[in-house]
């Protein structure tokens, strides 16, 4: 019981640490690309939010955003920050998998998968 | 209006949403959204992507803090996580063919409902019986009260809480909110799980939730750079001074005044859809 206890613990922190590590990494990557990004653009026009225009692929989809990343625009840097900023919980997800099944708990492997298919498939599917 | 000026006009709008949403417990992505379309005029599309942006940030930092501490279920919210993410697929398709006016209708409404979930008696069972599917469901758990003991508990309705969790990830996936008052109300309401519990652990799901719809609405373009840096810095900032101030600061009062103005956004948002503004 007590070596369950603290290997439950020890998982809270693991988890516990991804969640902060992770919204405080997509927090500067996202600062660092805006920064940039306000820097780069003194001087001209703040583009027209009060209509709604799909963006192209440099920031609508993964590949554009690491293809904008390497070619160093300061919006592929903002989109990176967002992306990590996603990630974090999926690798919430992720980990308790692996917690899951550590503790050979197979129902909890089972539910966590689902979890984890359904964010997959549907940023697959989803988008129409 | 130069960008910069705006970049930083909407970093300290977004830093008192931030301090708002977790002095009143009713999250970031719901004032962002009045926020950005009310005062800055922003399409709601936009709006939405940034309040999805905002939500996931501030559920996974606060998350981190609670889930050392034991409060969270994560069984508990792993499951239920099935519930909101089906229902965060639903919102996200829906939100295809909804008019905007229609979901800025819904999003009054949602509003609406907050208020009224958050002024609620909350009881807080004890010695509650888990049903049978909650016991094979291991949901049950433990969590440290002030006096520093361990606080064992069990639960019950597991398909009641289910269903309404699926309405909550559904109303998430469509309107980029967090929709933690409707997370509570099903674990507390429902299944009665102590309430300090339940809210530990729907700010859990949140940001899975979010992300199920987010990384869709990325792909459709709803998240604009320009407006998701300052709204991802300033929520974080001001939900991080939020649950510092909550220490020391009575929030009653500021609760009370603060449902006044979430009372006049939700009718603004509602009287707009409803003449077509959006």
């Amino acid at each position: 019981m007590e070596e369950n206890t603290n290997t439950k613990n020890d998982m809270n922190t693991l988890i516990g640490n991804t969640l902060r590590i992770g919204v405080f990494t997509a927090c500067i990557i996202a600062l660092i690309g805006g920064i940039w990004y306000v820097v780069s653009t003194l001087g001209s026009a703040l583009p027209d939010y009060k209509v709604f225009y799909k963006g192209d692929e440099s920031y609508t989809t993964f590949e554009g955003i690491f293809k904008s990343v390497f070619a160093m625009s300061a919006t592929g840097w903002v989109q990176l920050g967002v992306v990590v900023l996603m990630l974090t919980p999926v690798m919430r997800v992720v980990l308790s998998l692996v917690d899951f099944s550590i503790q050979r708990d197979w129902l909890y492997v089972v539910i966590t998968g689902i979890v984890l298919l359904i964010i997959v498939m549907n940023s697959l599917v989803g988008v129409g | 209006m130069s960008i910069i000026v705006f970049t930083i006009l909407l970093l300290l709008g977004a830093y008192c949403a931030g301090l708002l949403g977790s002095l009143t417990g009713l999250g970031g992505g719901v004032i962002v959204i009045p926020l950005l379309t009310l005062v800055f005029g922003i399409d709601f599309h936009y709006a939405i992507g940034a309040a999805l942006v905002a939500s996931i940030a501030t559920s996974s930092g606060s998350a981190s803090a609670y889930v050392k501490e034991g409060m969270t279920n994560i069984r508990l919210g792993m499951f239920l996580e099935i519930a909101t993410s089906i229902g965060a697929v639903i919102g996200a398709a829906v939100a295809l063919w909804m008019p905007t006016n229609g979901i800025a209708i819904v999003f009054g409404a949602v509003l609406l409902l907050t208020i009224v979930l958050q002024f609620r008696q909350k009881a807080d069972y004890v010695n509650v019986k888990g049903s049978r599917l909650a016991m094979k469901l291991k949901l049950f758990g433990s969590y440290p009260t002030k006096e520093g003991r361990s606080q064992k508990y069990e639960l019950t309705n597991v398909s009641g809480g289910f269903s309404v969790m699926v309405l909550a990830g559904a109303l998430s996936g469509l309107l980029g909110i967090g929709s933690g008052a409707l997370k509570v109300l099903a674990m507390d309401g429902y299944m009665k799980v102590p309430f300090k519990v339940s809210t530990t652990t729907s700010n859990f799901m949140i940001g899975v939730t979010a992300v199920t719809s987010a990384v869709v609405y990325l792909q459709r373009g709803y998240i604009e750079p320009g407006l998701a840096f300052p709204i991802m810095v300033g929520v974080l900032a001001g939900a991080m001074s939020g649950a510092k101030l909550l220490k020391h600061l009575d929030v009653k009062v500021l609760r009370k005044i603060f449902a006044v103005a979430i009372l006049l956004a939700a009718l603004n948002m509602i009287y707009n859809g409803i003449i077509g503004k959006f």
